[in-house]
């Protein structure tokens, strides 16, 4: 693995990358509040199965400098930033993979440059949100009103969403990395995941594409995450059984589910 | 079959009915009885709906579980209609015991139950809550660990958990309620100071749900709060802030009812 802070969008970016430089780029990209770290399983066990795995931590995330204008809150911006980061690395034809405001991103990657793309993951996203969660309430958060146990209230949070099928000890570990965000900047994100609405836009996708959702997931409704993939062209859409929000932190040899979907998805254009 | 006193009632106990088709003549007798021949039950395509919803379902299904010399007679009923019942569905209703409550008089109590009539899709077609007052055998105690919202349930909620560390700053009045029933406990530095169904000063914040809920929370494999919280099934009310800073006092309670149930 190497890792580099590049300059990007007037700040630094703390960016790994994993395996050949010639293999077939995959662009990782994590969740609100969260950083790279929630990769750190499948992008070594990815890069070993032939790919070039990239993973950056979002502008204010992880080991990232802030956003110059201060907390992100619209997820276009996370897209044109990634799309940056593609050009910035010389990346060809990346599959773009994402989960929850990532899985979005990578749906807006993907709307914005399809034909530069292998294919999109998009994973615990669906088009619109319908305003869940409040936006009054978001905004109320990041005040102080709602700060109070905020780190109890993520790590409790995170375990309520995490599927039934994974092991205590497992969903435990990411409850608890999780706690380790930035409250402004998550709450941005989570601003930026309830406003952002891509349901005109999802038809214009012509990348191969794949929405995946947990049935645990109490965050997405099932539903709404078959029809965002019914709106892409040729989209293919997975329901993992006893899996919550994170399938790349959830589901042991994930590397190899994604391996597995990736390959599905490219041979569809070969 | 025997008669069922107020003792024989377990908070939790449930059942299922067999799947029962609804056929032309459920429907012709439902026009009739609800003098209702509104298109709506008159159509080819008529609905099964109305005021006569309950008594469609209690009457489509059997085993309701009421029976015998020992019932008093019918309380209440809430009930709430979520799709179309058509001729030609397969019915299934579902019963739970949610709450058992001996009254002030002793010799009687009053035994809730949660319904829910689902198709043969899964789907809830209708569900609610009926309750019923039915004889006792002898005058208790019953026992407290299911009996959500009373005061002797919060006691022993309250002496399953130590909150003395987690609640050191603590100066207020937790509210629990489950339906209608609410008890009130006043913590003061992280001592318990009274547990009582209204503190002098009201509670700080409460914290509810319905009956059903409070089942489903202490029935769960793994301790369901924040998720049921999250969902919108537990509720609060009073002081959102200090809700908000006892989060994980809340979710311990919650283990501690998983322990007392």
């Amino acid at each position: 693995m190497r890792a580099d802070y590049l300059s990007l969008g007037g700040a630094l970016a703390f960016v790994e990358q994993h395996g050949d430089e010639g293999a077939p780029p995959v662009l990782c990209l994590h969740t609100a509040g969260q950083s790279g770290v929630q990769w750190r399983h499948v992008a070594p066990a990815l890069a070993a199965r032939g790919y070039r795995v990239v993973v950056p931590d979002l502008p204010g995330h992880g080991r990232s400098e802030p956003a110059p204008g201060g907390p992100v809150t619209d997820l276009g911006t996370y897209a044109d930033w990634c799309l940056a980061l593609v050009d910035r690395l010389g990346l060809e034809r990346p599959a773009v993979v994402g989960c929850s405001i990532g899985g979005k991103i990578a749906l807006d990657v993907a709307v914005r440059a399809s034909d530069r793309l292998a294919a999109v993951v998009a994973m615990a996203a669906d088009a619109h949100t319908g305003g869940r969660p409040s936006v009054r309430g978001l905004r109320r958060e990041l005040s102080d009103v709602a700060a109070p146990s905020r780190t109890d209230r993520t790590y409790l949070g995170t375990l309520a969403v995490v599927g039934r099928d994974v092991p205590r000890e497992r969903a435990e570990l990411i409850a608890t990395m999780h706690r380790r965000e930035d409250p402004a900047v998550s709450t941005s994100d989570l601003l930026g995941w309830a406003t952002h609405d891509l349901r005109d836009a999802l038809p214009g996708i012509t990348c191969p594409a794949h929405l995946v959702v947990g049935d645990d997931d109490l965050w997405l409704d099932v539903a709404r995450v078959r029809a965002a993939a019914a709106s892409v062209p040729g989209a293919r859409c997975t329901v993992l059984a006893g899996i919550g929000h994170y399938p790349m932190e959830e589901v042991a040899d994930f590397d190899a589910v994604l391996d597995g979907w990736l390959t599905e998805l490219t041979a569809v254009t070969a | 079959m025997d008669d069922r006193w107020f003792e024989d009632f377990a908070v939790g106990e449930s059942w299922t009915s067999p799947p029962r088709p609804v056929t032309a003549e459920d429907l012709a007798a439902f026009t009739r009885v609800s003098g209702d021949d509104h298109p709506l039950h008159a159509a080819p395509d008529a609905i099964l709906q109305g005021p006569f919803g309950v008594a469609v379902a209690m009457g489509l299904l059997q085993g309701l579980g009421i029976h015998g010399d020992a019932v008093l007679g019918l309380l209440d009923t809430h009930w709430a209609y979520r799709r179309p019942v058509r001729v030609g569905d397969v019915l299934t209703l579902e019963v739970a015991i949610v709450r058992a409550r001996r009254t002030s008089s002793g010799d009687r109590g009053v035994v809730t139950r949660a319904m829910a009539l689902r198709n043969e899709r899964g789907e809830t077609v209708q569900e609610g809550t009926t309750a019923a007052m039915i004889a006792a055998r002898s005058a208790g105690p019953d026992p407290v660990g299911r009996a959500f919202g009373t005061v002797g349930w919060a006691e022993a909620l309250t002496d399953k958990v130590d909150l003395t560390d987690d609640l050191a700053s603590w100066d207020g009045t937790l509210g629990l309620r489950s339906g209608d029933d609410e008890v009130h406990v006043r913590v003061y530095r992280g001592r318990v100071i009274e547990v009582a169904r209204r503190s002098p000063r009201g509670a700080t914040f409460t914290v509810g749900a319905d009956a059903a809920t409070w089942l489903e929370l202490v029935e769960a494999p793994d301790n369901p709060f924040m998720r049921l919280a999250m969902a919108g099934r537990f509720t609060v009310t009073g002081d959102g802030y200090e809700y908000l800073r006892l989060t994980s006092v809340l979710h311990r309670l919650a283990d501690a009812a998983r322990e007392i149930a």
